[in-house]
């Protein structure tokens, strides 16, 4: 007997079918260098190459304060699309992190 | 050294390994030194890996969790059976 | 001429015994060898992760990625036995 999926829990066959069950969606994108987007995903390839629309950009920076102590900076940027380079991708996540 | 039979034959090579952990709780650690554990859905040859009930760890402390993740292979330095 | 032994040929003399990894980066691994590709990615078993800060980390069983492996030292211990 074929076991049933019930869709919500359907297993993914390959780590990118997981990606593309979020077409369409908000996805969080963690990004080398510090960076996070979060933005729907319009398109995708096999290199993780992404376009992400009404996305929100977080940079974290470190920068030294006036005791030399070091502080961590976040910077927000918007745009209304935007294209991701996969060699640059860490991490795609549907919802939001908690 | 021993020979290995059916059974130990199992999970010795990367992808008897990889089918092998496939539904298990794993950690794996990206050559940034971030950790992820959760489940493993699955993995593709690229070593890219999707993750169930993840949980981001960064210098030890836990920062975030996920219920899905996908994490691109190019950055994985290890994944171990927990 | 002198038969060759070629690299992944003395890799794979190392299954099932000791093997010391030293990676790119400022990290080693050692553990015993189960298998490995022809990408050198490796399953390890009784690991131990050795940190730059020389923190060690045991692991029962992993899958290490063959990317950012520099170099293979059979029987190896890890940096520990090797200083002793």
């Amino acid at each position: 007997m074929a076991e049933v999926d019930d869709g919500a829990s359907a297993p993914v066959s390959e780590p990118l079918d997981l990606v593309r069950l979020c077409l369409d969606e908000i996805v969080f994108v963690k990004l080398r260098g510090d960076r996070e987007l979060k933005g729907r995903l319009h398109a995708y390839d096999s290199h993780c190459n992404l376009v992400l629309g009404d996305v929100e950009e977080t940079v974290y920076v470190v920068e030294e304060d006036e005791d030399e102590e070091e502080v961590v900076k976040t910077i927000h940027k918007k745009s209304e699309m935007l294209f991701v380079r996969g060699d640059s991708v860490v991490l795609i996540s549907p919802q939001a992190p908690s | 050294m021993e020979n290995g039979t059916a059974a130990q034959g199992e999970g010795r090579d990367p992808s008897g390994f990889l089918s092998e952990i496939i539904g298990s709780q794993v950690t794996v650690k990206l050559n940034s030194g971030v950790v992820y554990k959760g489940e493993l859905q699955s993995v593709d040859g690229y070593m890219n890996i999707a993750l169930e009930k993840t949980e981001e760890h960064i210098n030890g402390v836990k920062k975030r969790t996920y219920g899905d993740a996908f994490v691109r292979g190019n950055n994985v330095m290890y994944i171990s059976a927990d | 001429m002198a038969s060759q032994l070629l690299p992944l040929e003395l890799i794979d003399k190392c299954v099932g015994s000791k093997i010391w990894v030293v990676m790119k980066g400022d990290k080693e691994f050692s553990g015993t060898l189960l298998g490995f590709d022809d990408y050198v990615n490796m399953v390890l078993e009784d690991v131990t992760e050795f940190d730059y800060s020389g923190n060690h980390t045991k692991l029962s069983k992993i899958l290490l990625n063959g990317n950012n492996i520099c170099m293979l030292i059979p029987g190896g211990e890890g940096p520990v036995a090797a200083a002793s």
